[in-house]
Protein backbone atom coordinates (compact mmCIF):
# COMPACT_ATOMS: atom_id res chain seq x y z
CA UNK A 1 0.00 0.00 0.00
CA UNK A 2 2.45 2.00 1.26
CA UNK A 3 4.19 2.97 -2.41
CA UNK A 4 0.83 4.14 -3.81
CA UNK A 5 0.15 6.81 -1.41
CA UNK A 6 1.28 9.34 -3.59
CA UNK A 7 -1.36 7.78 -6.28
CA UNK A 8 -4.24 7.78 -3.36
CA UNK A 9 -3.58 10.84 -2.59
CA UNK A 10 -3.24 12.01 -5.91
CA UNK A 11 -6.72 11.03 -6.73
CA UNK A 12 -8.68 12.42 -2.96
CA UNK A 13 -7.14 15.86 -4.19
CA UNK A 14 -8.37 16.04 -7.79
CA UNK A 15 -11.76 15.14 -6.64
CA UNK A 16 -11.81 17.38 -3.78
CA UNK A 17 -10.88 20.30 -6.74
CA UNK A 18 -13.11 18.86 -8.90
CA UNK A 19 -16.32 18.90 -6.81
CA UNK A 20 -15.22 22.52 -5.29
CA UNK A 21 -15.13 23.53 -9.08
CA UNK A 22 -18.90 21.96 -9.74
CA UNK A 23 -20.43 23.70 -6.69
CA UNK A 24 -18.80 26.57 -6.90
CA UNK A 25 -20.28 27.26 -10.21
CA UNK A 26 -24.15 26.01 -9.34
CA UNK A 27 -23.83 27.82 -6.22
CA UNK A 28 -23.53 31.33 -8.11
CA UNK A 29 -27.09 32.35 -9.81
CA UNK A 30 -27.33 32.29 -13.55
CA UNK A 31 -29.92 33.11 -16.28
CA UNK A 32 -29.42 30.86 -19.21
CA UNK A 33 -30.63 32.37 -22.30
CA UNK A 34 -30.83 30.68 -25.75
CA UNK A 35 -32.53 31.21 -29.06
CA UNK A 36 -32.87 33.27 -31.86
CA UNK A 37 -30.01 35.22 -33.51
CA UNK A 38 -31.92 38.14 -35.06
CA UNK A 39 -32.81 38.59 -30.83
CA UNK A 40 -29.23 37.37 -30.16
CA UNK A 41 -27.39 40.94 -29.93
CA UNK A 42 -30.30 42.57 -27.71
CA UNK A 43 -30.15 39.66 -25.19
CA UNK A 44 -26.08 40.05 -25.23
CA UNK A 45 -26.07 43.69 -25.13
CA UNK A 46 -28.34 44.26 -22.28
CA UNK A 47 -26.56 41.29 -20.65
CA UNK A 48 -23.55 43.18 -20.59
CA UNK A 49 -25.12 46.21 -19.25
CA UNK A 50 -27.15 43.93 -16.70
CA UNK A 51 -24.02 42.40 -15.47
CA UNK A 52 -22.31 45.85 -14.73
CA UNK A 53 -24.76 46.69 -11.46
CA UNK A 54 -25.70 43.13 -10.19
CA UNK A 55 -24.18 39.41 -9.15
CA UNK A 56 -26.46 37.69 -11.89
CA UNK A 57 -24.36 36.29 -14.30
CA UNK A 58 -26.05 35.95 -17.28
CA UNK A 59 -25.31 32.94 -20.45
CA UNK A 60 -26.55 34.08 -24.11
CA UNK A 61 -26.41 31.64 -26.54
CA UNK A 62 -27.45 31.00 -30.28
CA UNK A 63 -29.23 27.98 -31.57
CA UNK A 64 -32.38 29.33 -33.53
CA UNK A 65 -36.28 30.15 -32.56
CA UNK A 66 -37.53 26.66 -31.99
CA UNK A 67 -34.19 25.80 -29.98
CA UNK A 68 -35.05 28.87 -27.66
CA UNK A 69 -38.83 28.00 -27.06
CA UNK A 70 -37.77 24.07 -26.96
CA UNK A 71 -35.29 24.69 -24.37
CA UNK A 72 -36.59 26.56 -22.40
CA UNK A 73 -40.09 24.67 -22.50
CA UNK A 74 -38.40 21.79 -20.86
CA UNK A 75 -35.80 23.59 -18.17
CA UNK A 76 -32.59 23.78 -19.95
CA UNK A 77 -32.84 27.28 -20.21
CA UNK A 78 -34.70 30.47 -18.17
CA UNK A 79 -35.12 32.34 -20.99
CA UNK A 80 -35.83 31.39 -24.78
CA UNK A 81 -35.11 33.88 -27.60
CA UNK A 82 -37.69 33.79 -30.17
CA UNK A 83 -37.87 35.80 -33.43
CA UNK A 84 -41.38 34.38 -33.39
CA UNK A 85 -44.35 33.69 -31.78
CA UNK A 86 -45.09 30.06 -30.33
CA UNK A 87 -46.50 28.34 -32.88
CA UNK A 88 -49.78 25.97 -32.44
CA UNK A 89 -47.59 22.64 -32.95
CA UNK A 90 -45.63 23.93 -29.86
CA UNK A 91 -48.03 25.75 -27.76
CA UNK A 92 -50.03 21.67 -28.24
CA UNK A 93 -46.71 19.80 -27.01
CA UNK A 94 -45.51 21.90 -24.43
CA UNK A 95 -49.12 22.78 -22.86
CA UNK A 96 -47.69 21.94 -19.25
CA UNK A 97 -44.80 24.53 -19.58
CA UNK A 98 -47.03 27.38 -19.54
CA UNK A 99 -45.11 29.32 -21.87
CA UNK A 100 -45.45 33.19 -21.74
CA UNK A 101 -44.05 35.67 -24.66
CA UNK A 102 -42.67 39.23 -23.61
CA UNK A 103 -42.04 41.03 -26.67
CA UNK A 104 -38.90 43.25 -26.25
CA UNK A 105 -38.95 44.71 -29.51
CA UNK A 106 -40.10 45.02 -33.29
CA UNK A 107 -38.07 43.37 -36.21
CA UNK A 108 -38.54 43.24 -39.94
CA UNK A 109 -37.95 40.69 -42.62
CA UNK A 110 -36.27 41.53 -45.72
CA UNK A 111 -36.03 39.68 -49.11
CA UNK A 112 -32.79 40.02 -49.90
CA UNK A 113 -30.44 39.46 -53.41
CA UNK A 114 -26.62 39.36 -53.91
CA UNK A 115 -25.60 43.43 -54.90
CA UNK A 116 -24.76 41.96 -58.22
CA UNK A 117 -28.54 40.77 -58.64
CA UNK A 118 -29.34 44.34 -56.72
CA UNK A 119 -27.48 46.43 -59.41
CA UNK A 120 -28.36 44.48 -62.81
CA UNK A 121 -31.64 45.88 -61.65
CA UNK A 122 -33.60 43.05 -59.75
CA UNK A 123 -35.46 45.98 -57.21
CA UNK A 124 -38.64 44.20 -56.78
CA UNK A 125 -40.14 41.27 -56.26
CA UNK A 126 -43.75 39.97 -56.06
CA UNK A 127 -45.30 37.36 -53.43
CA UNK A 128 -45.62 34.73 -56.74
CA UNK A 129 -42.49 35.35 -58.11
CA UNK A 130 -40.59 34.73 -54.47
CA UNK A 131 -42.85 31.71 -54.64
CA UNK A 132 -41.98 30.37 -57.86
CA UNK A 133 -38.54 30.73 -57.07
CA UNK A 134 -38.79 29.03 -54.16
CA UNK A 135 -41.11 26.02 -55.95
CA UNK A 136 -38.42 25.63 -58.36
CA UNK A 137 -40.47 27.13 -61.02
CA UNK A 138 -38.24 29.96 -61.16
CA UNK A 139 -34.93 28.74 -61.79
CA UNK A 140 -33.24 31.88 -63.98
CA UNK A 141 -32.83 36.03 -62.74
CA UNK A 142 -34.05 36.69 -66.33
CA UNK A 143 -37.27 35.43 -65.86
CA UNK A 144 -37.77 38.42 -62.77
CA UNK A 145 -36.01 40.94 -65.10
CA UNK A 146 -32.53 40.25 -63.72
CA UNK A 147 -29.27 38.49 -65.72
CA UNK A 148 -29.56 35.87 -67.62
CA UNK A 149 -27.79 34.16 -64.74
CA UNK A 150 -28.77 31.11 -62.56
CA UNK A 151 -30.77 31.64 -59.53
CA UNK A 152 -28.64 30.42 -55.37
CA UNK A 153 -31.84 30.23 -53.74
CA UNK A 154 -31.19 29.90 -50.05
CA UNK A 155 -33.51 28.56 -47.39
CA UNK A 156 -33.17 28.68 -43.77
CA UNK A 157 -33.56 25.84 -41.50
CA UNK A 158 -37.44 25.01 -40.61
CA UNK A 159 -37.70 26.23 -37.33
CA UNK A 160 -36.21 29.38 -37.63
CA UNK A 161 -38.16 32.60 -36.45
CA UNK A 162 -37.40 34.35 -39.77
CA UNK A 163 -38.11 31.64 -41.97
CA UNK A 164 -41.84 31.85 -40.16
CA UNK A 165 -42.57 35.08 -41.31
CA UNK A 166 -41.12 35.25 -44.47
CA UNK A 167 -43.14 31.98 -45.84
CA UNK A 168 -46.17 32.97 -44.09
CA UNK A 169 -46.10 36.76 -45.74
CA UNK A 170 -45.29 34.32 -49.09
CA UNK A 171 -47.28 31.13 -49.12
CA UNK A 172 -49.77 32.19 -45.98
CA UNK A 173 -47.98 28.97 -44.24
CA UNK A 174 -45.25 29.71 -42.02
CA UNK A 175 -43.81 25.63 -42.67
CA UNK A 176 -44.34 25.86 -46.22
CA UNK A 177 -42.05 22.92 -47.83
CA UNK A 178 -39.14 24.51 -50.75
CA UNK A 179 -38.04 21.81 -53.51
CA UNK A 180 -36.73 24.70 -55.32
CA UNK A 181 -33.90 25.44 -52.44
CA UNK A 182 -30.47 24.95 -53.36
CA UNK A 183 -28.84 25.49 -50.14
CA UNK A 184 -30.06 25.97 -46.76
CA UNK A 185 -28.62 27.83 -43.35
CA UNK A 186 -28.68 28.44 -40.07
CA UNK A 187 -27.81 31.28 -38.43
CA UNK A 188 -28.62 35.38 -40.12
CA UNK A 189 -24.75 35.61 -39.85
CA UNK A 190 -23.97 32.33 -41.83
CA UNK A 191 -27.24 33.43 -44.38
CA UNK A 192 -25.72 36.66 -44.71
CA UNK A 193 -22.29 35.11 -45.47
CA UNK A 194 -23.80 32.83 -48.02
CA UNK A 195 -25.45 35.32 -50.15
CA UNK A 196 -22.81 37.85 -49.75
CA UNK A 197 -20.03 35.12 -50.69
CA UNK A 198 -22.64 34.22 -54.04
CA UNK A 199 -23.24 36.64 -56.92
CA UNK A 200 -26.68 35.17 -57.83
CA UNK A 201 -28.02 34.61 -53.85
CA UNK A 202 -32.02 34.99 -52.99
CA UNK A 203 -32.49 34.86 -49.38
CA UNK A 204 -34.35 36.18 -46.29
CA UNK A 205 -32.57 37.89 -43.75
CA UNK A 206 -33.39 40.56 -41.27
CA UNK A 207 -33.79 44.23 -41.60
CA UNK A 208 -30.66 44.41 -39.09
CA UNK A 209 -28.58 42.11 -40.91
CA UNK A 210 -28.65 43.97 -44.26
CA UNK A 211 -25.56 45.39 -45.30
CA UNK A 212 -23.32 46.67 -48.83
CA UNK A 213 -23.16 43.06 -49.53
CA UNK A 214 -26.48 41.62 -49.74
CA UNK A 215 -29.48 43.85 -50.47
CA UNK A 216 -32.85 44.28 -49.73
CA UNK A 217 -35.25 44.76 -52.54
CA UNK A 218 -38.65 46.01 -52.39
CA UNK A 219 -42.24 43.55 -51.92
CA UNK A 220 -45.65 44.22 -52.74
CA UNK A 221 -48.14 43.41 -56.41
CA UNK A 222 -50.10 45.10 -58.28
CA UNK A 223 -48.94 48.55 -58.19
CA UNK A 224 -48.31 48.41 -54.57
CA UNK A 225 -44.81 48.60 -53.57
CA UNK A 226 -43.08 48.62 -49.78
CA UNK A 227 -39.84 49.85 -49.71
CA UNK A 228 -37.70 47.96 -47.21
CA UNK A 229 -36.72 50.75 -45.19
CA UNK A 230 -37.33 51.64 -41.52
CA UNK A 231 -39.29 54.43 -42.58
CA UNK A 232 -42.01 52.07 -43.87
CA UNK A 233 -41.90 49.85 -41.30
CA UNK A 234 -43.32 52.50 -39.20
CA UNK A 235 -46.04 53.85 -41.07
CA UNK A 236 -47.73 49.84 -40.89
CA UNK A 237 -46.87 49.64 -45.23
CA UNK A 238 -44.80 47.25 -44.95
CA UNK A 239 -45.73 43.93 -44.73
CA UNK A 240 -43.09 41.65 -43.00
CA UNK A 241 -43.13 42.55 -39.48
CA UNK A 242 -42.48 40.57 -36.34
CA UNK A 243 -41.84 40.70 -32.90
CA UNK A 244 -38.62 39.71 -31.05
CA UNK A 245 -40.03 37.72 -27.76
CA UNK A 246 -38.31 36.48 -24.60
CA UNK A 247 -39.94 33.45 -23.89
CA UNK A 248 -40.49 31.97 -20.51
CA UNK A 249 -42.04 29.29 -18.52
CA UNK A 250 -44.81 30.52 -15.97
CA UNK A 251 -44.53 33.76 -14.56
CA UNK A 252 -40.84 35.27 -14.17
CA UNK A 253 -39.44 35.40 -11.46
CA UNK A 254 -36.59 37.14 -9.72
CA UNK A 255 -33.24 37.76 -11.76
CA UNK A 256 -35.31 36.53 -14.71
CA UNK A 257 -37.70 38.75 -14.51
CA UNK A 258 -35.20 41.69 -13.26
CA UNK A 259 -33.57 40.76 -16.85
CA UNK A 260 -36.85 41.14 -18.86
CA UNK A 261 -37.89 44.53 -16.87
CA UNK A 262 -34.16 45.74 -17.97
CA UNK A 263 -34.82 45.03 -20.72
CA UNK A 264 -38.18 46.36 -21.84
CA UNK A 265 -37.41 49.37 -19.59
CA UNK A 266 -36.14 52.40 -21.42
CA UNK A 267 -32.31 51.38 -20.49
CA UNK A 268 -32.82 47.82 -22.33
CA UNK A 269 -35.23 49.84 -25.32
CA UNK A 270 -32.24 51.85 -25.94
CA UNK A 271 -29.91 48.83 -26.43
CA UNK A 272 -32.67 47.58 -29.34
CA UNK A 273 -33.21 50.73 -31.14
CA UNK A 274 -29.33 50.82 -31.03
CA UNK A 275 -29.16 47.03 -32.23
CA UNK A 276 -31.02 47.88 -35.59
CA UNK A 277 -34.73 47.12 -34.49
CA UNK A 278 -37.49 48.99 -33.42
CA UNK A 279 -38.47 49.87 -29.49
CA UNK A 280 -41.73 47.99 -28.67
CA UNK A 281 -43.26 51.56 -27.12
CA UNK A 282 -42.75 53.09 -30.29
CA UNK A 283 -45.06 56.33 -30.71
CA UNK A 284 -45.23 55.92 -34.57
CA UNK A 285 -46.11 52.01 -34.89
CA UNK A 286 -48.72 50.10 -33.46
CA UNK A 287 -49.19 46.86 -35.34
CA UNK B 1 -11.71 -24.97 -31.95
CA UNK B 2 -13.57 -24.27 -29.55
CA UNK B 3 -11.54 -25.81 -26.50
CA UNK B 4 -8.49 -24.01 -28.03
CA UNK B 5 -10.51 -20.63 -27.82
CA UNK B 6 -11.71 -21.12 -24.30
CA UNK B 7 -8.23 -22.32 -22.96
CA UNK B 8 -6.66 -19.04 -24.84
CA UNK B 9 -9.29 -17.04 -22.79
CA UNK B 10 -8.32 -18.27 -19.63
CA UNK B 11 -4.84 -17.98 -20.34
CA UNK B 12 -5.42 -14.78 -21.15
CA UNK B 13 -7.27 -14.10 -17.87
CA UNK B 14 -5.20 -15.97 -15.93
CA UNK B 15 -2.64 -12.60 -15.10
CA UNK B 16 -5.22 -11.32 -12.99
CA UNK B 17 -4.70 -13.49 -9.92
CA UNK B 18 -1.45 -12.26 -9.38
CA UNK B 19 -2.61 -8.32 -9.93
CA UNK B 20 -0.79 -5.96 -7.83
CA UNK B 21 -2.96 -2.83 -7.10
CA UNK B 22 -1.46 -0.84 -10.19
CA UNK B 23 -2.67 -4.17 -11.91
CA UNK B 24 -6.31 -3.65 -10.51
CA UNK B 25 -6.22 0.00 -11.38
CA UNK B 26 -5.52 -0.72 -15.53
CA UNK B 27 -8.04 -3.37 -15.30
CA UNK B 28 -10.74 -1.05 -13.82
CA UNK B 29 -9.81 1.38 -16.60
CA UNK B 30 -10.09 -1.39 -19.05
CA UNK B 31 -13.66 -1.88 -18.15
CA UNK B 32 -14.38 1.35 -18.17
CA UNK B 33 -13.75 1.37 -22.04
CA UNK B 34 -15.51 -1.79 -22.75
CA UNK B 35 -18.56 0.18 -20.85
CA UNK B 36 -18.10 3.11 -22.87
CA UNK B 37 -17.90 0.90 -26.08
CA UNK B 38 -20.70 -1.28 -25.11
CA UNK B 39 -23.11 1.27 -23.41
CA UNK B 40 -22.60 3.60 -26.65
CA UNK B 41 -23.63 1.13 -28.94
CA UNK B 42 -26.41 -0.11 -26.41
CA UNK B 43 -27.96 3.54 -26.11
CA UNK B 44 -28.05 4.25 -29.67
CA UNK B 45 -29.62 1.31 -30.35
CA UNK B 46 -32.76 1.59 -27.54
CA UNK B 47 -32.93 5.33 -28.24
CA UNK B 48 -33.64 4.81 -31.97
CA UNK B 49 -35.93 2.39 -31.47
CA UNK B 50 -39.54 4.76 -31.50
CA UNK B 51 -38.28 6.00 -35.27
CA UNK B 52 -37.49 2.43 -36.41
CA UNK B 53 -40.85 1.32 -35.27
CA UNK B 54 -42.67 4.05 -36.62
CA UNK B 55 -40.76 4.22 -40.07
CA UNK B 56 -39.66 0.79 -40.59
CA UNK B 57 -36.71 0.40 -43.43
CA UNK B 58 -38.17 3.37 -44.77
CA UNK B 59 -36.08 5.34 -42.40
CA UNK B 60 -32.70 4.31 -44.24
CA UNK B 61 -34.40 4.16 -47.66
CA UNK B 62 -36.63 6.72 -47.45
CA UNK B 63 -35.87 10.39 -49.00
CA UNK B 64 -37.46 13.07 -46.78
CA UNK B 65 -36.89 14.09 -44.07
CA UNK B 66 -39.63 16.28 -42.52
CA UNK B 67 -39.64 17.19 -39.01
CA UNK B 68 -42.85 16.41 -37.25
CA UNK B 69 -43.93 13.70 -40.23
CA UNK B 70 -41.34 11.48 -41.54
CA UNK B 71 -38.17 10.16 -41.26
CA UNK B 72 -36.10 9.27 -44.17
CA UNK B 73 -32.43 8.89 -43.45
CA UNK B 74 -30.95 8.52 -47.15
CA UNK B 75 -30.04 11.59 -48.76
CA UNK B 76 -27.29 11.89 -45.63
CA UNK B 77 -26.58 8.56 -45.98
CA UNK B 78 -25.86 8.57 -49.39
CA UNK B 79 -23.78 12.50 -48.59
CA UNK B 80 -21.76 10.65 -46.35
CA UNK B 81 -20.93 7.94 -48.22
CA UNK B 82 -20.00 10.35 -51.31
CA UNK B 83 -17.47 12.94 -49.02
CA UNK B 84 -16.06 10.24 -47.49
CA UNK B 85 -15.37 8.12 -50.55
CA UNK B 86 -14.39 11.25 -52.52
CA UNK B 87 -12.14 12.29 -49.63
CA UNK B 88 -10.33 9.09 -49.20
CA UNK B 89 -9.83 8.48 -53.40
CA UNK B 90 -8.07 12.30 -53.53
CA UNK B 91 -5.84 11.53 -50.36
CA UNK B 92 -4.64 8.26 -51.12
CA UNK B 93 -2.31 9.01 -54.08
CA UNK B 94 -0.67 12.02 -52.02
CA UNK B 95 -0.65 10.29 -49.24
CA UNK B 96 1.11 7.64 -50.25
CA UNK B 97 3.55 9.41 -52.33
CA UNK B 98 4.27 11.58 -49.41
CA UNK B 99 4.82 8.52 -47.43
CA UNK B 100 7.37 7.14 -49.29
CA UNK B 101 8.83 9.68 -50.20
CA UNK B 102 9.54 10.89 -46.69
CA UNK B 103 10.26 6.99 -45.28
CA UNK B 104 12.58 6.17 -48.27
CA UNK B 105 13.89 9.30 -49.59
CA UNK B 106 14.79 11.63 -46.90
CA UNK B 107 17.45 12.02 -44.63
CA UNK B 108 16.93 11.14 -41.03
CA UNK B 109 17.26 14.45 -39.63
CA UNK B 110 14.83 15.67 -42.22
CA UNK B 111 12.21 13.07 -42.02
CA UNK B 112 12.13 13.89 -38.39
CA UNK B 113 10.87 17.66 -38.98
CA UNK B 114 8.50 16.72 -41.79
CA UNK B 115 6.90 14.16 -39.13
CA UNK B 116 6.83 17.07 -36.37
CA UNK B 117 4.63 18.95 -39.02
CA UNK B 118 2.27 16.17 -39.84
CA UNK B 119 1.66 15.15 -36.73
CA UNK B 120 1.23 19.22 -35.47
CA UNK B 121 -1.18 18.91 -38.46
CA UNK B 122 -3.04 16.32 -37.80
CA UNK B 123 -4.10 17.88 -34.33
CA UNK B 124 -5.35 20.76 -35.55
CA UNK B 125 -9.71 20.75 -35.12
CA UNK B 126 -12.24 20.52 -37.13
CA UNK B 127 -13.33 23.56 -36.78
CA UNK B 128 -10.23 25.86 -38.02
CA UNK B 129 -10.61 23.71 -41.34
CA UNK B 130 -14.35 24.43 -41.48
CA UNK B 131 -13.37 28.04 -41.32
CA UNK B 132 -10.82 28.19 -44.02
CA UNK B 133 -13.13 25.95 -46.14
CA UNK B 134 -16.01 28.41 -45.70
CA UNK B 135 -13.54 31.62 -46.61
CA UNK B 136 -11.44 30.16 -49.14
CA UNK B 137 -12.11 26.73 -50.54
CA UNK B 138 -16.27 27.15 -50.80
CA UNK B 139 -15.41 30.58 -52.99
CA UNK B 140 -12.22 29.22 -54.72
CA UNK B 141 -13.93 26.05 -55.88
CA UNK B 142 -16.97 28.05 -57.36
CA UNK B 143 -14.66 29.88 -59.68
CA UNK B 144 -12.43 27.64 -60.51
CA UNK B 145 -14.47 25.05 -61.70
CA UNK B 146 -17.58 28.09 -62.65
CA UNK B 147 -20.16 26.66 -60.65
CA UNK B 148 -23.38 28.03 -59.37
CA UNK B 149 -22.67 27.86 -56.17
CA UNK B 150 -19.32 26.55 -53.99
CA UNK B 151 -20.94 25.01 -50.94
CA UNK B 152 -21.39 21.48 -52.54
CA UNK B 153 -20.58 17.85 -51.84
CA UNK B 154 -17.09 18.32 -53.64
CA UNK B 155 -16.06 21.06 -51.73
CA UNK B 156 -16.33 18.94 -48.23
CA UNK B 157 -14.74 15.98 -49.98
CA UNK B 158 -11.78 18.02 -50.81
CA UNK B 159 -11.59 19.86 -47.26
CA UNK B 160 -12.24 16.80 -45.40
CA UNK B 161 -8.98 15.05 -48.02
CA UNK B 162 -7.14 17.96 -46.78
CA UNK B 163 -8.02 17.04 -43.25
CA UNK B 164 -7.16 14.30 -43.02
CA UNK B 165 -4.30 14.11 -45.12
CA UNK B 166 -1.73 14.30 -42.35
CA UNK B 167 -3.03 11.67 -40.08
CA UNK B 168 -3.29 9.33 -43.06
CA UNK B 169 0.44 10.38 -44.00
CA UNK B 170 2.25 9.95 -41.22
CA UNK B 171 0.61 7.00 -40.15
CA UNK B 172 1.46 4.99 -43.80
CA UNK B 173 4.55 6.79 -43.25
CA UNK B 174 5.19 4.97 -39.84
CA UNK B 175 4.03 1.72 -41.30
CA UNK B 176 6.53 1.57 -44.28
CA UNK B 177 9.17 3.38 -42.17
CA UNK B 178 8.84 -0.14 -39.52
CA UNK B 179 10.01 -2.56 -42.62
CA UNK B 180 12.68 -4.43 -41.02
CA UNK B 181 15.93 -2.47 -43.24
CA UNK B 182 17.62 -6.25 -44.20
CA UNK B 183 14.51 -6.02 -46.35
CA UNK B 184 15.88 -2.96 -48.20
CA UNK B 185 19.71 -4.30 -47.68
CA UNK B 186 18.17 -7.96 -49.61
CA UNK B 187 16.48 -5.85 -52.35
CA UNK B 188 19.37 -3.88 -53.30
CA UNK B 189 21.68 -7.05 -52.63
CA UNK B 190 19.97 -8.11 -55.74
CA UNK B 191 19.92 -5.22 -57.74
CA UNK B 192 16.51 -3.49 -57.26
CA UNK B 193 16.85 0.60 -57.92
CA UNK B 194 15.30 2.61 -54.56
CA UNK B 195 12.30 2.96 -56.90
CA UNK B 196 12.08 -1.06 -56.88
CA UNK B 197 12.74 -1.45 -53.88
CA UNK B 198 10.12 0.97 -52.12
CA UNK B 199 7.56 0.07 -54.59
CA UNK B 200 7.66 -3.89 -55.01
CA UNK B 201 9.27 -4.50 -51.30
CA UNK B 202 8.68 -2.23 -48.48
CA UNK B 203 4.82 -1.12 -50.05
CA UNK B 204 3.86 -4.90 -50.23
CA UNK B 205 4.89 -5.37 -46.29
CA UNK B 206 3.75 -2.34 -45.17
CA UNK B 207 0.56 -2.70 -46.60
CA UNK B 208 -1.53 -3.60 -43.45
CA UNK B 209 -0.44 -0.40 -41.76
CA UNK B 210 -1.22 1.85 -44.55
CA UNK B 211 -4.66 0.23 -44.80
CA UNK B 212 -5.28 0.67 -41.01
CA UNK B 213 -4.03 4.43 -41.76
CA UNK B 214 -6.61 5.12 -44.30
CA UNK B 215 -9.05 3.34 -42.00
CA UNK B 216 -8.56 6.07 -39.25
CA UNK B 217 -8.96 8.47 -42.16
CA UNK B 218 -12.01 7.20 -43.00
CA UNK B 219 -13.09 7.20 -39.25
CA UNK B 220 -12.19 11.07 -38.88
CA UNK B 221 -13.86 11.52 -42.42
CA UNK B 222 -17.22 9.97 -41.69
CA UNK B 223 -17.55 11.35 -38.28
CA UNK B 224 -15.98 15.47 -38.81
CA UNK B 225 -19.27 17.53 -38.37
CA UNK B 226 -18.88 21.60 -38.02
CA UNK B 227 -16.33 21.53 -41.06
CA UNK B 228 -18.82 19.81 -43.20
CA UNK B 229 -21.47 21.81 -42.08
CA UNK B 230 -19.83 25.03 -42.68
CA UNK B 231 -19.24 23.91 -46.17
CA UNK B 232 -21.75 21.25 -47.26
CA UNK B 233 -24.73 23.45 -47.81
CA UNK B 234 -26.93 21.47 -45.93
CA UNK B 235 -29.56 20.33 -48.17
CA UNK B 236 -31.80 17.20 -47.71
CA UNK B 237 -31.25 15.88 -50.91
CA UNK B 238 -30.42 12.73 -52.64
CA UNK B 239 -27.38 14.14 -54.64
CA UNK B 240 -27.43 11.19 -57.76
CA UNK B 241 -24.62 11.34 -59.53
CA UNK B 242 -24.06 14.84 -59.73
CA UNK B 243 -21.35 15.74 -56.63
CA UNK B 244 -21.42 19.54 -57.38
CA UNK B 245 -24.51 20.42 -55.68
CA UNK B 246 -25.74 21.07 -52.27
CA UNK B 247 -26.01 17.76 -49.54
CA UNK B 248 -26.04 16.52 -46.33
CA UNK B 249 -23.86 14.21 -44.16
CA UNK B 250 -25.11 12.31 -41.35
CA UNK B 251 -22.76 14.04 -38.83
CA UNK B 252 -23.44 17.43 -40.23
CA UNK B 253 -27.25 16.84 -39.98
CA UNK B 254 -26.91 16.14 -36.40
CA UNK B 255 -24.72 19.13 -35.56
CA UNK B 256 -27.55 21.11 -37.12
CA UNK B 257 -30.63 19.42 -35.57
CA UNK B 258 -29.60 18.42 -31.90
CA UNK B 259 -30.18 21.44 -30.13
CA UNK B 260 -33.98 21.27 -31.93
CA UNK B 261 -34.62 18.00 -31.09
CA UNK B 262 -33.33 17.78 -27.64
CA UNK B 263 -36.19 15.99 -25.62
CA UNK B 264 -38.22 16.20 -28.39
CA UNK B 265 -39.23 12.24 -28.53
CA UNK B 266 -39.81 11.34 -32.24
CA UNK B 267 -37.26 13.49 -33.43
CA UNK B 268 -34.77 12.86 -31.10
CA UNK B 269 -35.09 9.39 -31.66
CA UNK B 270 -34.70 9.83 -35.48
CA UNK B 271 -31.15 11.73 -34.83
CA UNK B 272 -30.00 8.74 -32.92
CA UNK B 273 -31.26 6.43 -35.12
CA UNK B 274 -28.50 8.70 -37.63
CA UNK B 275 -25.74 8.05 -34.98
CA UNK B 276 -26.69 4.45 -35.12
CA UNK B 277 -26.64 4.56 -38.89
CA UNK B 278 -23.07 6.10 -38.56
CA UNK B 279 -21.67 3.68 -35.95
CA UNK B 280 -22.68 0.98 -37.81
CA UNK B 281 -20.94 1.76 -41.70
CA UNK B 282 -17.59 2.82 -39.57
CA UNK B 283 -17.78 -0.20 -37.80
CA UNK B 284 -18.94 -2.32 -41.04
CA UNK B 285 -15.81 -0.38 -42.71
CA UNK B 286 -12.90 -1.40 -40.23
CA UNK B 287 -14.47 -4.82 -40.20
CA UNK B 288 -13.60 -4.81 -43.78
CA UNK B 289 -10.81 -3.27 -43.90
CA UNK B 290 -9.67 -5.99 -41.21
CA UNK B 291 -10.32 -8.56 -43.63
CA UNK B 292 -8.39 -6.72 -45.87
CA UNK B 293 -5.44 -6.90 -44.03
CA UNK B 294 -5.80 -10.13 -42.91
CA UNK B 295 -5.80 -11.32 -46.61
CA UNK B 296 -2.85 -9.25 -47.63
CA UNK B 297 -0.67 -10.03 -44.28
CA UNK B 298 -1.30 -13.58 -45.32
Amino acid sequence: MGRYKKVWIGLVFFLITGWGLVSETVAGSRVQIVGSTTVLPVASRSAQKFMASSKVRILVNAGGSGVGIHSVAQGRADIGMASRGISPDEKKRFKKSRLKTHSVGLDAVACVVSTEIYQAGVRHLTPTQIAGIYMGKIRNWKEVGGPDRQIVVIDKERHRGTRHAFMQYVFGNATQRTPGTLLVTGSNNEEQAKIAQSDSAIGMLSFAWINEDVKAVSLGSKGKEFLPTWEAVRQGRYPIVRKLNFVTAGEPEGEVKAFIDFVKGSEGQKIVAESGYIPVDDEIFQP
Amino acid sequence: MKVARGNDFRSGLSGIRSLDPAGWVFAAMNLVFLVCAVGLGGFLLVESVPVVRSEGLGFWLGENWWVGETFGALSMICGSLIVTGLAVSLVLPVALSGALFTSEYLAPSLRRRVKGVMELLAGVPGIIYGLLGVSFLTVGIKDVLNLLDGNTLFTAGCLLAIMILPTVLTLAEDALHSVPAEFREAAQGLGLTKLQTAWRVVLPQSLPGIAGAVLLGVGRAMGETIAVMLVIGSLDKVPGFNIFVAGQTIPSKLGREAAQALGSEQHWSALMGLGLTLFLMVAAFTFLGNIFIKRSSR
